[in-house]
C-alpha cells in the first residue's frame, strides 16, 4: 500500500513536471500574428486584438453575431457559422463549425480563419488561448441591451473595413426603435408576462435584454424585477401576476401559454404575442423586427 | 395517512401568498397537487428505500445512490424522446429502468463470499454512471430546445405536478407501502441474516423479488412524475429508525409518512427561499442528503 502511495505520488510529480514544462514551452514560443495589421480593437472583455488585413476569412460563433456581420456587410466573408445560424438564408450554406456552447475546435482551425468572433455565451477561457496560439485573433462581443446592437455593428464595420454599410445598418436600427418610442401610445402601459418556455415554466428578468426591449415597445414587464436573466418562475406567482398581455417565444415546445395563466386577462382577451424565437431571443439586428411586432400588437 | 400529512403541512402555509381573488385557483390548481404529489413521492422513495435497506441488510441502500432512480430517468427518457411521453409510457418505462438497474446492481454486488458494503455501493456507482452517460448522450443527440425541461426535470422537480401525475404515483405509493409493508416480518428475519431467515421459513427468493419488484414500482413512478428527487430513501428510514427503532413492521409504514413529509417540506423551500424563482427539489434534498451519507459512512461499523 505504502510503495504504492509513493509510486503513484512519483508519478503524479513526473506528470506535473511534463506538463509544467509542456506549458513552459507553449508561453514562451507563442506566436505573434505577423503581416499587416489593420489596428487594435477592444472587444467587450477589454482585451486588446489586433485584426489582420485584409481580412477575408472570418468565422461566427453566435446566430446573433452572424447576422450582424451580414447587416454589417460583410457576409460574404463568413467561412464558418455555427450549426443554429439560419439567417439570412446564405448563412446556411456556410459551413458548420459546431454550435455556440460546442464548438468544433478542429473544424475552425481547418478552416483557417483569420478571425473568429464569439459571444460571452462560448466557453471563452481555454478556447480563446487555443485559438490565439494558432494565431487566430478571438474578439469577444457581449450584446446586454438593446443600444448595444447599433455599436457593434458600428465597431464590426470598423473592423471589418466596411464602414458604409453597417452605420447605415445600424442607423436605421436606431431609427426603427426611435420610431416607435414616439409613436402615440396608450397613456397606461400593458403589463407582459414574456413567457420563454411552457414546461418548466422560464420567464425573462432584470438582466434580459428582452426586459428592455418590452419596456421599449410601450410595455411594462411583470417579471423585470426578479434577478437573473432567465428565471425559472413560480407557478403560484405568474398566476397571481394576471398579465394584460402574453408574449410566447415562439418555438416548437412554447407555442401556447402555461395552463396556470388560462384565467389571466391576457388569455381572456386573447391578447397573446407569438414573436418567433429566432428573432426574439437573439441579441442582433432583426430585434428591431421583435420590437416592432411587439408594440404594433401592445399599442392596438 | 401520507395525504392527511400532506393536507396539513399545505394548509400551513397558505398565508404566505396573500392573493384573495386567485388564492383559490392558485391553492388547488397549482399548489395543491402539488403538495399531494410531494407527498406521494417521498413517501414512495422512503418505504423503497426502508425496504432495500432491510433486504441488503446494508443502510446505506438508496434508490438514488443504487442507480435505480438513473435507471428510472433513462426510461423516462426513452418514453419521452421515442413515445411522446405521455399517458403510461413515462410511469411504464420508468419502472422497467428501475427493474433492470436494480437487478443489475444486485448481480453486480453479490459475490460467492455474499454481499458486502463496499461491493454494493461500488456497484451502485458504476451502475449510476453508466446510466448517466447515457442519459447525456441521448440528451446531446437530441434537440437543445425540445430537452430543455427534461434536463431540469432530471434533478428533481415538483413544478409539472398535476392531478393525473399524482394519481398514479398515489396508487403505486398505496400499492407499494401495503405490500412491502406486509413482507416487514420477512423482513426482520431477513435482517439477522438470509439464512436464519431461511430456518424461520421465510421465503427469502421469494421476499427478495416482491422487494425489488415493488421498489421499482415505487421509485419508477416517483421519478416519472418528478425527476430524480435524491438521498430520500436514505435520510428518511434512517430517522425513522432514530425515533422508533428498527423494527420494520413500523419502519416501512412510518418511512412513508415521514418519507411524504420531508419532500413537502423540502420542496416548501425550493419554492420558497428564492421565491418568486424556484429551485428544483433535488437540489435540497441532496444538501441535506449527502452530507448525512457521509456521516453514515464514516460511522464504520456498517
Amino acid at each position: 500500500m505504502e510503495k504504492n502511495w509513493n509510486s503513484f505520488k512519483r508519478s503524479l510529480l513526473g506528470c506535473v513536471l511534463l506538463l509544467t514544462s509542456l506549458f513552459i514551452g507553449c508561453e514562451t514560443n507563442r506566436p505573434m500574428p505577423d503581416g499587416p495589421v489593420s489596428g487594435a480593437f477592444t472587444d467587450d472583455l477589454g482585451r486588446e486584438v489586433r485584426i489582420p488585413v485584409p481580412l477575408n476569412r472570418i468565422i461566427s460563433l453566435a446566430p446573433s453575431i452572424t447576422e450582424m456581420v451580414f447587416a454589417a456587410g460583410a457576409g460574404d466573408r463568413l467561412v464558418g457559422v455555427t450549426s443554429y445560424c439560419n439567417f439570412p438564408a446564405e448563412a446556411k450554406k456556410i459551413q458548420k463549425v459546431g454550435d455556440t456552447q460546442t464548438p468544433n475546435i478542429e473544424s475552425i482551425v481547418a478552416l483557417k480563419p483569420q478571425l473568429v468572433l464569439v459571444s460571452t455565451a462560448s466557453q471563452l477561457e481555454a478556447f480563446a488561448s487555443m485559438l490565439e496560439r494558432q494565431q487566430i485573433a478571438v474578439f469577444v462581443l457581449d450584446v446586454k441591451k438593446l443600444d448595444d446592437v447599433p455599436d457593434r455593428m458600428r465597431r464590426l464595420g470598423d473592423i471589418f473595413l466596411t464602414k458604409e454599410p453597417a452605420y447605415v445598418a445600424a442607423a436605421e436600427f436606431e431609427r426603427r426603435v426611435r420610431a416607435i418610442e414616439t409613436a402615440k401610445r396608450p397613456s397606461e402601459r400593458p403589463k407582459v408576462f414574456l413567457q420563454i418556455s411552457n414546461e418548466p415554466l422560464f420567464t425573462v428578468g432584470s438582466d434580459s435584454f428582452m426586459t428592455e426591449l418590452i419596456e421599449r415597445a410601450g410595455g411594462t414587464s411583470l417579471t423585470k424585477d426578479i434577478s437573473g436573466g432567465y428565471p425559472k418562475i413560480s407557478k403560484e406567482t405568474a398566476l397571481a401576476m394576471d398579465p394584460d398581455v402574453i408574449i410566447l417565444s415562439d418555438s416548437e415546445d412554447n407555442k401556447e401559454p402555461n395552463v396556470v395563466l388560462n384565467n389571466s386577462k391576457a388569455v381572456k382577451n386573447g391578447r397573446i404575442i407569438r414573436v418567433n424565437a429566432d428573432i426574439l431571443s437573439r441579441p442582433g439586428p432583426r430585434l428591431a423586427d421583435a420590437v416592432e411586432q411587439i408594440a404594433g400588437s401592445l399599442n392596438k | 395517512m401520507t395525504l392527511v400529512a400532506a393536507i396539513l403541512l399545505g394548509s400551513e402555509r397558505i398565508s404566505i401568498f396573500e392573493m384573495t381573488e386567485q388564492g383559490r385557483a392558485i391553492l388547488f390548481h397549482i399548489r395543491l397537487p402539488r403538495i399531494l404529489l410531494g407527498a406521494c413521492v417521498g413517501g414512495s422513495l422512503a418505504v423503497a428505500g426502508a425496504s432495500l435497506q432491510a433486504l441488503l441488510r446494508n443502510p446505506l441502500a438508496e434508490p438514488y445512490l443504487l442507480g435505480v432512480s438513473n435507471g428510472a430517468a433513462l426510461g423516462t427518457l426513452v418514453a419521452f424522446v421515442f413515445l411522446d411521453g405521455y399517458g403510461f409510457a413515462r410511469p411504464l418505462l420508468a419502472f422497467a429502468g428501475a427493474g433492470i438497474a436494480t437487478f443489475a446492481v444486485y448481480q453486480m454486488a453479490k459475490s460467492r463470499m455474499g454481499m458486502n458494503v463496499e461491493r454494493l455501493v461500488l456497484s451502485g456507482v458504476i451502475v449510476t454512471t453508466f446510466l448517466s452517460s447515457i442519459i447525456v448522450l441521448l440528451t446531446s443527440l437530441l434537440d437543445a430546445a425540445r430537452l430543455r425541461g427534461y434536463t431540469f426535470w432530471l434533478l428533481g422537480d415538483l413544478s409539472q405536478a398535476t392531478y393525473d401525475g399524482f394519481y398514479m404515483t398515489l396508487a403505486a405509493a398505496t400499492v407499494g407501502t401495503i405490500v412491502l409493508s406486509s413482507q416487514a416480518r420477512a423482513l426482520n428475519l431477513m435482517m439477522v441474516g438470509e439464512r436464519d431467515a431461511f430456518d424461520f421459513g421465510v421465503e427469502v427468493g421469494r421476499v427478495r423479488m416482491i422487494v425489488f419488484g415493488m421498489a421499482s414500482l415505487l421509485v419508477g413512478t416517483a421519478v416519472a412524475a418528478s425527476g430524480s428527487v435524491g438521498y430520500v430513501g436514505l435520510i428518511v428510514p434512517h430517522l425513522v429508525r432514530l425515533a422508533i427503532g428498527s423494527d420494520n413492521r413500523l419502519v416501512v409504514p412510518m418511512s412513508a409518512i415521514a418519507g411524504a413529509i420531508f419532500v413537502v417540506l423540502a420542496d416548501t423551500v425550493a419554492r420558497t427561499a428564492i421565491a418568486p424563482r424556484e429551485l428544483p427539489v433535488g437540489a435540497i434534498t441532496a444538501l441535506i442528503g449527502a452530507p448525512l451519507f457521509i456521516y453514515l459512512l464514516r460511522r464504520a461499523n456498517y
